[in-house]
């Protein structure tokens, strides 16, 4: 039982962790080429922040997995 | 409220004599947004009107204020002024006003250069003099030898030069500063100035040059002090003349400026009307609402003088968008625009906006404490960015999110700074930390939801799907009804997904059956109820399993229903969108995992904080305070920023994706909002 729960565990871990990580390689690159844009028009600013924030869904279906585990456990 | 203010396409047609006055009239109106007439083929009896020919004239001296005040450094937003001036006043000789005004702001500012010019150059000449100072000699002394050289300039081995010299002859004499800097002064006999120079150059040396003139350098240096010091009294004056003079002026310039700007603005406005010889045309969009008391308005004032025709717009026409909203909904206008302003046929979602925008971003925050310190942080910027329309906008939204935040906090999660109000049921040890216990009072605020548990955690999800369900349906129901008029097939696909959002949400509200189970209960006995239990569950709950997960018929037949219609009006292509509204539903986890992050961040602060500060020791208690204080704050930071990011993205791409195209032509009518004149 006790292994179980921590594979269990670890596997919620992975889940968050993976997908966190995803969204914050999309955001980096996303990031400065929205700051860039903005720098240059102002009104560039609420697309920019749009497409920043795109990627934030990769790390909601990470944190859904993880937790539907976490109720299994 | 949801519609842009509607317009009336209109034309004005009129002789050319009447041109300036009918302009005048539009410009006191300032209802008339005039449309940039563009000559065509067609309309070749038409072309482009030209500027009125003051024009030019009224622009010089427009030009000529603005580079007086530019010269006079002159602030426009830090004046003060008590009294706007009338624009007869200030026509009456404006021109030569502006012409004296220039020329006393040419010979002060001139003034004020030479003086600097002056200070400059005499700084120069002492800082060229002054290594000299120390030797004492005459500058005549340095020049005019057949047979000696002169060497003048820093050494950086003045040892080594002491001692070698001797070697090379004995036929000179050394002068040196006693000051650190080892300034030096070598007469030479010329015979032996080749070798005296090599030494100099192996001791580091770097030449000074002569300054002209004669004399000690001592007396020169003194006597351009003290000229520097009657200079610096001369520029302290003139620069004192220069705010005086500017202090004097300011009402006059900004009042001018003004009134150049607006007759300027009139002049060259004939260029957007098209023209003939003797008539002139202006195309223009005026709103619904005003249409009768610009007709009136031009009708008694020109005696009947001029056409007016109201014509049918046509599709293709991009009307401008005037938003038309109370004032409370108004602050929410400039959300809107930071995306992109609607254009004339978008549904205005300004008011949806400021209901949902403040409950997604107080759902998150949902902590009383944090709630009420967001309020304190809104009122303090909108009182620090108060001359910024943006910044006390934002502000104000973040007062109104902290009302929510605190209604959230003490209704529904009853917890403050991370902390609940009453321990958790059923849990022992930290976890038990609650505001009661801490303080041994009992404060009877339950929590409903108790973040920190899974129970919790679940009820939050399901509370985020059933938010995202309901604002997903809305935004495809503005969908459809905006799109049912022009392109029958996007709006089909709209009604298709939302089939399609409502099987998801079903299928959801089965697995998440006994978390909200609990909550329809108190509606047993209503008049609901037979509704309830005996169509809408049995409906719901009847289903096949698939994978031990039950899927009710409902969801199966409206999902399918829905991408069939998708699929027959926007084929394979349209199946991307139905992934999208499934990705979009799941996007509104959001809610519960901000919700529940900040507040798993708050309460991990608190035990490392509350336990240093239980911990006895005195010392490590303050050092525990300040902690948890800068602690706190930091989770506050972090989640009123996140918090609010996610409320607007929620917006921006869930839920406008829906309906809202935007990119609008702001109303712009011609005329001039005046602040520092009246027509009187």
């Amino acid at each position: 039982m006790a292994v179980e729960t921590g594979i269990i565990a670890i596997g919620a871990g992975v889940a968050i962790g993976s997908a966190a990580l995803a969204t914050a390689w999309a955001q980096k690159t996303i990031g400065a080429a929205a700051v860039g844009a903005a720098a240059e028009n102002e009104k560039m600013f609420g697309k920019g922040l749009i497409y920043m924030v795109l990627p934030e869904t990769i790390v909601l279906f990470g944190l859904v997995i993880a937790f539907l585990l976490w109720t299994k456990m | 409220m949801f519609k842009p203010q509607e317009m009336q396409r209109t034309l004005i047609i009129g002789a050319k004599q009447e041109l300036e006055n009918t302009i005048e009239l539009l410009h006191t109106l300032e209802v008339v947004h005039i449309i940039d007439f563009k000559p065509s083929n067609a309309e070749d009896q038409l072309h482009l009107g030209v500027p009125n020919e003051k024009a030019s004239g009224v622009s010089q001296s427009l030009l000529k204020i603005r580079s007086s005040a530019q010269m006079l450094a002159f602030e426009r937003e830090k004046q003060k002024v008590s009294e706007k001036l009338s624009e007869k006043q200030i026509q009456h000789d404006v021109a030569l006003k502006i012409q004296d005004m220039e020329l006393s702001v040419l010979s002060l500012t001139e003034t004020k250069t030479r003086i600097e010019e002056h200070f400059r150059k005499l700084d120069e000449r002492i800082r060229q003099l002054q290594p000299f100072v120390p030797m004492d000699i005459s500058l005549e002394d340095y020049q005019g030898y057949d047979h000696v050289t002169v060497y003048t300039g820093y050494v950086q081995d003045l040892k080594k030069l002491t001692e070698q010299l001797p070697s090379i002859t004995d036929e000179y004499e050394l002068f040196t500063s006693n000051a650190d800097d080892q300034m030096v002064a070598l007469f030479i006999v010329k015979t032996y100035a080749e070798d005296a120079g090599k030494l100099l150059n192996d001791c580091g040396y770097t030449e000074v040059k002569l300054p002209e003139g004669t004399g000690l350098p001592k007396q020169f240096i003194e006597k351009w002090i003290e000229q520097k010091q009657e200079l610096d009294d001369k520029l302290l004056q003139t620069t004192k003349d220069i705010l005086e003079f500017r202090k004097r002026h300011a009402e006059f310039i900004l009042a001018s400026e003004e009134y150049l700007a607006i007759e300027v603005q009139k002049a060259e406005v004939p260029v957007l009307f098209g023209t003939t010889e003797h008539s002139f045309l202006i195309d223009c969009w005026i709103p619904k609402n005003q249409i009768k008391t610009v007709k009136e308005t031009l009708e008694k004032n020109m005696q009947g003088s001029l056409y007016i025709e109201e014509i049918e717009s046509k599709h293709d026409d991009e009307p401008p968008t005037l938003l038309k909203n109370p004032r409370p909904v108004q602050r929410f206008e400039y959300l809107l625009e930071l995306y992109s302003l609607p254009n004339y046929r978008d549904i205005d979602p300004s008011f949806i906006l400021s209901l949902i925008f403040p409950l997604f971003f107080g759902l998150m925050v949902g902590d009383i404490g944090y709630g009420i310190l967001l309020i304190l942080f809104g009122v303090l910027f909108m009182k620090a960015f108060k001359d910024s329309e943006g910044f006390s906008n934002i502000g104000w939204y973040i007062i109104i999110a902290g009302v929510f935040a605190s209604i959230f906090g003490l209704f529904l999660f009853g917890d403050m700074f991370g902390l609940p109000f009453l321990p958790p049921l059923g849990e022992a040890g930290e976890a038990a930390y609650s505001w009661s216990t801490l303080l041994g009072i009992h404060i009877p605020i339950p929590s409903m939801i108790h973040k920190m548990e899974a129970l919790g955690m679940t009820q939050l999800l399901v509370i985020s799907i059933i938010a995202g369900f309901l604002h997903l349906g809305l935004g495809l129901l503005i969908g459809f009804i905006v799109e049912r008029k022009h392109d029958w097939k996007h709006a089909i696909t709209k009604i298709g997904l939302l089939f399609v959002l409502t099987a998801l949400a079903l299928l959801i509200f089965v697995m998440a059956d006994w978390t909200i189970g609990q909550w329809i209960k108190p509606l047993k006995g209503s008049i609901v109820a037979p509704f309830l239990w005996n169509i809408f569950i049995p409906i719901v709950k009847s289903g096949f399993s698939f994978g031990g997960l039950l899927v009710p018929y409902v969801s199966l037949i409206l999902g399918v229903l829905g991408v069939v219609m998708i699929m027959i009006v926007a084929g394979g292509f349209g199946l991307v969108e139905v992934l999208e509204v499934i990705s979009h539903l799941m996007s509104y986890t959001r809610l519960a995992a901000i919700c529940v992050a900040k507040a798993a961040m708050a309460f991990a602060f608190d035990m490392i904080g509350l336990g240093l500060i239980l911990n006895g020791n005195i010392i490590i208690g303050i050092l525990g305070v300040i902690l948890l204080i800068f602690m706190q704050l930091m989770v506050f930071a972090l989640g009123a920023l996140s918090s609010g990011i996610q409320a607007v993205r929620l917006h921006y791409v869930e839920f406008f994706m829906k309906f809202y195209k935007g990119e609008g032509i702001r109303f712009n009518p011609f005329g001039y909002k005046r602040k520092y004149t009246t027509t009187e």
